[in-house]
C-alpha cells in the first residue's frame, strides 16, 4: 500500500466526519501532504459516499405523494 | 345569551389551532420527497416503503400536538418512521452476525485497485467499476441494526446527535454502528465489484 499507517485508516471515517479535535485534525492534515496512497484513499471514500447516495436515489411516486396529501385535516 | 354559545376568545382560539395545523402539515409534506428517501433505503421495496410513509404520515397528523414548533421536523417525523418500523417486527428477521473478518476502511480501494493493476487507478475510474445496482443490493445486504445508522446519516444527512435521537440510541452506539455499517457497505462492494 506504500503506507503502513493503521491509524491513519482509522482516522479516516472520524476525519471525513470531522468530529476530530483540532490537533487530530491537524495531524491527519499533515500526515495526508506527506502520504500520497492514503490521500487518494481518503479522496476514494469520499467520492465513494457521494456516489452512494446518488446511486441509491428513486423518486417518489406520484400516487404516493397523493395519497400523503389526502391524509391532510383541512381540505 | 346561551350558556354554550363559544366565547370570542375561545373561537379565536380553534380558529389558531386550526391555522397552526394547516401549516404542520403543509411543512411536513414538503419534507415528504426526503422521508422517502431514508424510508426506501431502510426497508426493501418500494411497496414497503410507501406504507411506510403512509403510516407515518398518518400517525404525524394525528399527533401534530406533540411536534414542538421550531424543531427539526425532518427528524420528528423519521423517529415515528423508525418506530413504526421496528413495531412492524422486523427486528424477527435479525440477521445473524456478520461475517467474522471484518475488512479495514481502504479494503475496497485496495480490492478495486488490486483487481486492475495495469491501469493507474484514479479515484474515478475505480467508481466507475460499481454499477448503480451493485450500490443497491449492496445496501440492502447490510444489517438492519448498521444500515438504520448508515441510511440516516449517509443517506439522510443527519447529523450523529440527530441518528442518536431518532434510533432512541446513545452517540457512541451510533458511532460504533455507522462505522462498522460503512466497512460491511465496502466489503459487500468489494465483492459485487469483482464478480462483475
Amino acid at each position: 500500500m506504500g503506507c503502513d499507517c493503521g491509524d491513519c485508516e482509522e482516522m479516516m471515517q472520524p476525519y471525513l466526519d470531522k468530529v476530530l479535535s483540532y490537533e487530530q485534525m491537524r495531524e491527519a492534515q499533515e500526515h495526508l501532504e506527506r502520504c500520497p496512497p492514503c490521500e487518494k484513499r481518503y479522496r476514494f471514500e469520499e467520492d465513494l459516499r457521494r456516489y452512494v447516495r446518488v446511486a441509491v436515489e428513486e423518486p417518489m411516486s406520484d400516487g404516493l405523494k397523493e395519497k400523503l396529501a389526502g391524509l391532510r385535516s383541512a381540505d | 345569551m346561551s350558556e354554550g354559545a363559544p366565547t370570542a376568545a375561545e373561537t379565536r382560539r380553534i380558529a389558531e389551532e386550526a391555522r397552526d395545523r394547516v401549516r404542520f402539515e403543509e411543512e411536513a409534506l414538503a419534507l415528504s420527497d426526503q422521508v422517502y428517501r431514508v424510508a426506501r433505503r431502510l426497508v426493501n421495496s418500494r411497496e414497503e416503503a410507501e406504507d411506510l410513509v403512509q403510516d407515518t404520515y398518518a400517525r404525524a397528523f394525528r399527533s401534530w400536538q406533540q411536534y414542538t414548533p421550531g424543531t427539526n421536523l425532518r427528524a420528528w417525523l423519521l423517529r415515528i418512521l423508525t418506530n413504526l418500523n421496528i413495531d412492524r417486527g422486523r427486528r424477527q428477521q435479525r440477521s445473524p452476525d456478520i461475517q467474522p473478518l471484518e475488512e479495514g476502511d481502504y479494503f475496497l480501494y485496495n480490492r478495486l485497485e488490486s483487481t486492475n493493476p495495469d491501469e493507474n487507478p484514479d479515484e474515478e475510474r475505480v467508481l466507475e467499476r460499481l454499477s448503480q445496482n451493485a450500490v443497491v443490493e449492496a445496501l440492502a445486504e447490510v444489517p438492519h441494526d448498521f444500515r438504520d445508522v448508515l441510511v440516516l446519516v449517509d443517506i439522510g444527512e443527519f447529523s450523529y446527535a440527530e441518528a442518536a435521537q431518532i434510533l432512541d440510541i446513545p452517540v457512541g452506539t451510533v458511532m460504533s454502528r455507522l462505522h462498522r455499517g460503512r466497512r460491511i457497505l465496502k466489503q459487500q462492494l468489494a465483492e459485487k465489484a469483482v464478480s462483475a
